[in-house]
């Protein structure tokens, strides 16, 4: 053979940044070769269309309308794809016996949990970013198309009172509450991703995956109302009470996620709770992997 | 006395059936070791334990009891598997992969360095004869290239021990053949192998020693020259033998034209051994 047996059989190492990114990359390929990123063409169509039927709103309304279509769209796109990249991604592996030959190289069962996380991430980031550049584009083309509606309106108005209308226009159009606002949207969908893939390292099938983490997202968005009505309601019966415990200690609490109200309201968002948001979002994530990888090293293949 | 490849001592697995008290042993303690440099033919009929012991091996499955070693190292450790290449039974890899890209991504994931994992590719693309089709997706490979890129993916880190599962399933004759002939070429060149194949006949022709599994427990194993010869009947070779005896048994063949060679006991097939013992 030419190639030496020396380089052949580098000493083994515990952990190895580059068996992940070999998975996050290989991850990362497939999803793309499945062709996923045509619902951009979609989100992009969503924007368009929603742009063309506001002329008869005022330019602050025009503004919140556009702003609320885009980043619900993007909430309810980032999540739709993390969770449907997510779901068949371990059950096809094991179906098409790859896993086998991966896991039969010498990588732990964490490494490869990691890198298929890791690419869907990346995945999100992707889409994440696109959208964000779709959204801006279509927010300053409509900025562009105020401003000149507003100068022909102005007529031989101040050019003083023309510039501070323009400010004012401006200041509407771009504010720094966007950016938590997408960083937030991201990270429900990497929180989703990762909670899709703990559900897979169980489900018998990708069908319950899906169903289960649509469900765990409906849950998640009403169980801040539940745990209130717990805390409130202390006449409840003690089922009642248990029921309403469970779901706010398991399920997500999403509406701490849903930055996207104040954002369109024009309310800039506190350094300390975007923070806070982050910070929950990284810890659901790092608990969802953990578990994901306790459950994934029992699991018999 | 070398470090055996795969050693098996008492080995048991038992599954246990969901929602039941019921449970199934799928193998019962087991014990086997296969020496360096051999070719070893695990077989069995359907649900014999076969696969379950290949798993228990690879490190796939945790066993209930017992243990399993490759060259020495406890097989549950990832480190054990360095010196493993696996292929599985009916695999199906990444379609979206070229036969270059898949041998790339596994030799990433043995950490061989980038500088030498391009040449080790194209060498084993080579080896099993799929360099024309280096550029090609998987998506559109023949079942006989997707067992040859199999097998390539198996050998990229130049393990010492090739696990291959039913390797020839699916495959035409023709491919079935050039499979084999890769199986002698790895075996020539000092690669031990643990072989699970249906193909009784190709069995007998590659491996050395066999061992047969029957509800989880093994049955018979042994060389496989052993295993197969017919006990209450004697294979003769005769070359020196005394001119008197020659000639008496010359006269009678000269009689008839023939010349005796060598007067031989009958081979049963390992087939029919094999049906017989798994009845």
């Amino acid at each position: 053979m030419s190639t030496t047996t020396a380089a052949l059989h580098p000493p083994h190492k515990a952990f190895s940044l580059g068996r992940i990114s070999a998975i996050a990359r290989n991850t990362l390929l497939e999803l793309v070769r499945l062709k996923v990123f045509y619902f951009l063409l979609i989100f992009a169509l969503v924007l368009i269309g929603s742009s063309a039927f506001m002329i008869q709103f005022s330019f602050q309304e025009q503004f919140q309308v556009l702003k609320d279509v885009s980043l619900g769209a993007m909430t309810i796109f980032t999540w739709l794809l993390s969770v449907l990249a997510t779901a068949m991604l371990l059950p096809k592996d094991i179906e098409d016996r790859t896993l086998y030959t991966i896991l039969a190289k010498p990588v732990p069962r964490f490494e490869y949990l990691i890198g298929k996380l890791l690419g869907v991430l990346i995945l999100l980031l992707i889409s994440t970013l696109i959208m964000a550049a779709l959204f801006s584009v279509v927010l300053y083309a409509r900025q562009e198309i105020v401003i000149a509606e507003a100068m022909r309106g102005a007529g031989e108005a101040d050019p003083e009172q023309i510039s501070a209308m323009i400010r004012d226009i401006k200041a509407t159009t771009f504010t720094w509450s966007l950016l938590p606002g997408i960083i937030a949207i991201y990270l429900k969908a990497a929180l989703f991703a990762a909670l899709t893939l703990l559900i897979s390292t169980f489900a018998t099938s990708w069908i319950f995956t899906i169903v289960t983490s649509v469900a765990v997202y409906f849950i998640g968005h009403i169980q801040s109302v539940a745990r209130e009505y717990w805390l409130a309601d202390q006449g409840g019966s003690v089922l009642t009470k248990m029921f309403l415990a469970i779901v706010a200690l398991l399920f997500p609490d999403l509406q701490l996620f849903n930055l996207v109200d104040d954002i369109v309201a024009g309310n800039a968002i506190a350094t300390l709770l975007f923070l806070k948001t982050v910070g929950l979002g990284m810890i659901y994530i790092a608990v969802y992997l953990f578990l994901a990888y306790f459950v994934f090293l029992k699991k018999e293949l | 006395m070398s470090t055996p490849a795969i050693a098996i001592h008492h080995l048991t697995k038992v599954y246990p059936i969901p929602f039941r008290r019921e449970k199934v042993t799928a193998v019962h303690d087991l014990s086997l070791t296969v020496e360096p440099g051999q070719v070893y033919g695990l077989l069995g009929p359907n649900g014999s334990g076969k696969s379950t012991t290949m798993k228990i091996v690879l490190g796939l499955v945790p066993a209930t009891s017992g243990s399993t070693e490759i060259f020495g190292r406890d097989s549950t450790l990832v480190e054990s598997r360095e010196e493993v290449g696996f292929l599985p039974e009916n695999p199906y890899f990444y379609k979206y992969l070229t036969g270059e890209e898949t041998l790339l991504f596994y030799g990433r994931l043995c950490g061989i360095p980038k500088n030498v994992l391009r040449d080790r590719a194209r060498e084993l693309l080579k080896l099993v004869g799929l360099e024309n089709a280096a550029d090609r997706r998987l998506g559109g490979y023949s079942k006989g290239m997707l067992q040859r890129i199999g097998l390539a993916q198996a050998l990229i880190q130049e393990p010492r021990l090739l696990v291959l599962d039913e390797p020839t399933a699916g495959v035409d004759p023709a491919g079935s053949r050039e499979i084999r002939d890769l199986i002698l070429n790895f075996k020539s060149r000092g690669i031990t192998i643990l072989l699970c194949s249906h193909l009784l006949g190709q069995v007998q022709e590659i491996c050395d020693r066999v061992g047969i599994l029957h509800r989880g427990r093994l049955v018979r194993e042994g060389k496989l020259e052993e295993l197969i010869s017919i006990e209450n009947q004697t294979q003769l070779i005769l070359e020196n033998a005394s001119p008197q005896l020659l000639k008496k048994i010359e006269a009678d063949l000269a009689a008839e034209g023939a010349r005796l060679v060598e007067a031989s006991k009958p081979q049963t097939t390992l087939e029919r051994f094999f049906l017989e013992v798994t009845k």
